[in-house]
């Protein structure tokens, strides 16, 4: 018993310390929160609270002109058996995030890698070519001409002549195209930021390490991508996996753009644009909330979900 | 005459007295030398300080505060992004280890001698400069790139050739990718369109102007003040502070767009310009790039003004902000891109204050009779952040070889 409370005593006495090592530490570093101030309040406001107001407004229903009413797990009920349009999105999201995620950040890395052995200008001039579509913003509506469903759409002229159809095709507009076009804009999209780091990653890699690894007998390219480049890349290629997790579950221009709002029997549907759909056309808060809680958690799932993933790579 | 010395950051050009060198500059384990081209004995050689690493001067960036030592044996600190400007003269006693580029196989040869062994090594691979590459594998590999170099500018250079095409050229066929009589008539239309909006064209391209630059700048330095403690100074909080930064790198977008709606108008920001400038403000991507920036910098470079007495403001405005110039350019492209790509169609309902994708996408909303307008606005609207980034990308990639999340 003795024994017990003396080692309660020593926890409580320990964290005590601790709380006042810490408190000293903030004392004397108190213009250190003064620096801080100003991006944490805003951070907080914009960033934070939303994930809190989310959380909260799921629970209710709310349309801004009444106040908010509890309802409880109502929404998330309704969203997963009722809501029939729903279920297309999280089919269309899922199938968009797992194509253009991992697939998008693959090619993301295997080209900023192969980029990477280009001399210096045409490797300047690479990346440009590839990043560029990124940060284009609504370029991607080229694509709208070059889709389009008559006969001057460029693709589809280009299948006439070719002979490979009878008819224009519709592919923006007909459900049995519409993914497959998504797909391949979100994918023409997806070097961005990600890349952008592979691409510096590469380029701060100790050119000492290639030839150790050299002397220790590795023999390709590929041995040397595993046994040296994907260790040495580890903060990169987390960062980039949080990008292509946003960019991947953040599909909402793309698809309202293309293939219109709402598309033709909600099949170029997203979670994003379904979250657009109840929030900003028919003001059900709520109902839009318990979206955006669901698309937090899945986000946040994938994240570490890839961090221990990646925390294999190389050993 | 140290003041004449610049090394450029690519390392290929020296100035001695006006006089311009070229050779290489070669970073080693312990400093670098610069070797005047065809000359196998250093002209100048550099010690890097304790704290500084070969990556430092590889980066040719920050944190490339190196110590000179002359032929005279003077030893000069210098700092390389101010074109190697002397800070101060260094005690004669400290570095007195030669510079020696040393590699890992080096090391293991150095081993194997010592043995008494020999190791064998193909010399003429060794001193290729890619070791482990075949030939073919080469050419798949720049086939590859160009076939999907192909594939990634095409729809660009689509648009661009519609934006030149004149109507009879968009709607042939089979349709042209490139006009064969091309034409700005879609552009001069498209001011004639604008002028007859409601609200003058102008007004639009100043409202996306006003908050791009407004955005940034507040950006800027909010985010690099936040940056800067976080990555210099260790107090309570910082690390988990920016652990939750980290994590909503992520939530970025349209993620969040409900629910910062409902807080900005509980806060009446709806139809303001704050609605769009104060997110911007906090956005995630600029505070992480430049904390990890800014951590790349010498610690010594802090604690020496500080005991000098420079106050924490003063050694952020004065020390740390002029150090960090590759990363403000980051941010500010960053910044730039999404600012000038917002529609903001959901926070701002007035026409008078809308910005100028949303008025673009009103022209696209006119159908297919404005194709060539649609796109010759497009060429307006993407040209800009391709632009910047073109003339910023060493700047750009220089930033983001610190950008690696660390777990």
């Amino acid at each position: 018993m003795q024994q017990t409370s003396s080692f309660t005593s020593r926890f409580i006495r320990m964290k005590k310390d601790q709380f006042e090592h810490g408190w000293t530490l903030a004392k004397r570093n108190k213009t250190c929160y003064l620096f801080l101030a100003p991006y944490a309040i805003l951070f907080f406001i914009f960033f934070i609270l939303p994930i809190g107001t989310s959380i909260y407004y799921s629970f209710t229903y709310y349309n801004i002109l009444e106040p908010a009413r509890f309802i409880g797990l109502q929404n998330y009920i309704n969203l997963v058996l009722q809501d029939e349009v729903f279920l297309t999105a999280i089919k269309n999201t899922f199938i968009i995030a797992v194509i253009t995620g991992p697939v998008g950040y693959i090619l993301s890395f295997l080209f900023a890698w192969f980029i990477n052995e280009l001399p210096k200008w045409l490797r300047a001039v690479a990346v440009v070519i590839f990043y560029a579509p990124s940060i284009a913003g609504a370029a991607f509506t080229v694509f709208s001409i070059i889709f389009r469903g008559d006969a001057y759409g460029w693709f589809n002229s280009l299948l006439l002549e070719f002979g490979l159809i009878e008819a224009p095709r519709l592919w923006l507009t007909d459900p049995n195209y519409m993914m497959t076009i998504l797909i391949i804009v979100i994918l023409w999209m997806s070097m961005g930021t990600g890349f952008l780091s592979f691409v510096a990653g590469f380029q701060g890699i100790d050119k000492s390490m290639y030839e150790a690894g050299y002397v220790d007998g590795v023999r390709n390219r590929w041995q040397e991508l595993y046994h040296i480049t994907l260790p040495s890349m580890k903060p990169m290629l987390l960062f980039g996996a949080v990008m292509s997790i946003t960019s991947a579950f953040n599909v909402c221009d793309v698809p309202r753009a293309l293939c219109g709002y709402p598309s033709t029997d909600y099949a170029a549907r997203t979670v994003v644009t379904h979250l657009f759909d109840y929030g900003f056309s028919r003001f059900e808060m709520g109902y839009a909330s318990a979206i955006a809680t669901l698309l937090f958690l899945v986000m946040i799932l994938c994240k570490k979900a890839i961090s221990s993933l990646l925390g294999r790579v190389g050993t | 005459m140290s003041e004449n010395n610049i090394v450029k950051s690519n390392g290929t050009l020296i100035t001695i007295d006006g006089k311009k060198t070229r050779g290489r500059l070669e970073a080693g384990e312990t400093g670098a030398a610069f070797y005047k081209k065809g000359s196998a004995e250093p002209l100048l050689q550099w010690h890097y300080t304790r704290l500084h690493r070969m990556d430092n001067i590889r980066r040719g960036g920050t944190s490339s505060q190196i110590t000179v030592i002359l032929k005279d044996d003077s030893r000069y600190i210098f700092d390389l992004d101010q074109g190697l400007k002397v800070y101060s003269q260094m005690d004669k006693n400290w570095a007195d280890k030669p510079v020696v580029r040393k590699t890992r196989g080096d090391e293991l040869h150095r081993l194997a001698e010592l043995r008494g062994e020999k190791i064998q090594v193909k010399k003429h691979l060794i001193t290729r400069r890619h070791p482990n590459r075949s030939i073919a594998g080469d050419i798949g590999i720049y086939l590859m790139l160009l076939l999907v170099g192909i594939a990634m500018i095409f729809p660009l250079v689509f648009l661009v050739g519609s934006a030149l095409k004149p109507l009879d050229e968009l709607f042939r066929f089979p349709p042209p990718v490139w006009p064969q009589h091309p034409t700005l008539d879609n552009f001069s239309d498209l001011f004639v369109t604008m002028g007859q909006s409601w609200v003058p064209f102008s007004r639009y391209l100043v409202n996306t102007v006003f908050i791009t630059l407004i955005g940034t700048f507040g950006h800027l330095v909010i985010a690099s003040m936040a940056a800067f403690v976080l990555a210099k100074y260790e107090f309570p909080g910082g690390r988990t502070f920016f652990a939750i930064v980290t994590t909503c790198l992520m939530f970025s977008g349209y993620v969040t767009g409900i629910p910062n709606y409902l807080i900005m108008s509980r806060l009446g920001m709806i139809d303001t310009y704050w609605a769009l400038v104060l997110p911007a403000f906090a956005a995630p991507i600029g505070l992480f790039l430049m904390k990890q920036f800014m951590e790349g910098l010498p610690t010594a470079l802090i604690e020496a003004a500080t005991i000098d007495g420079a106050s924490q403001f003063r050694i952020f405005w004065s020390i740390v902000m002029p150090n960090v110039k590759p990363a403000w350019l980051t941010m500010i492209i960053f910044s730039v891109q999404s600012l000038w790509n917002t529609s903001a169609s959901t926070v701002i309902y007035s026409e008078a204050r809308k910005t100028l994708v949303y008025a673009l996408q009103q022209i696209q909303a006119g159908g297919i009779a404005r194709t060539g307008q649609v796109a010759a606005a497009n060429v307006i609207i993407v040209a800009v952040p391709i632009l910047i980034f073109i003339l910023s990308q060493s700047r750009i990639l220089e930033t983001m070889a610190s950008s690696g999340i660390k777990d």
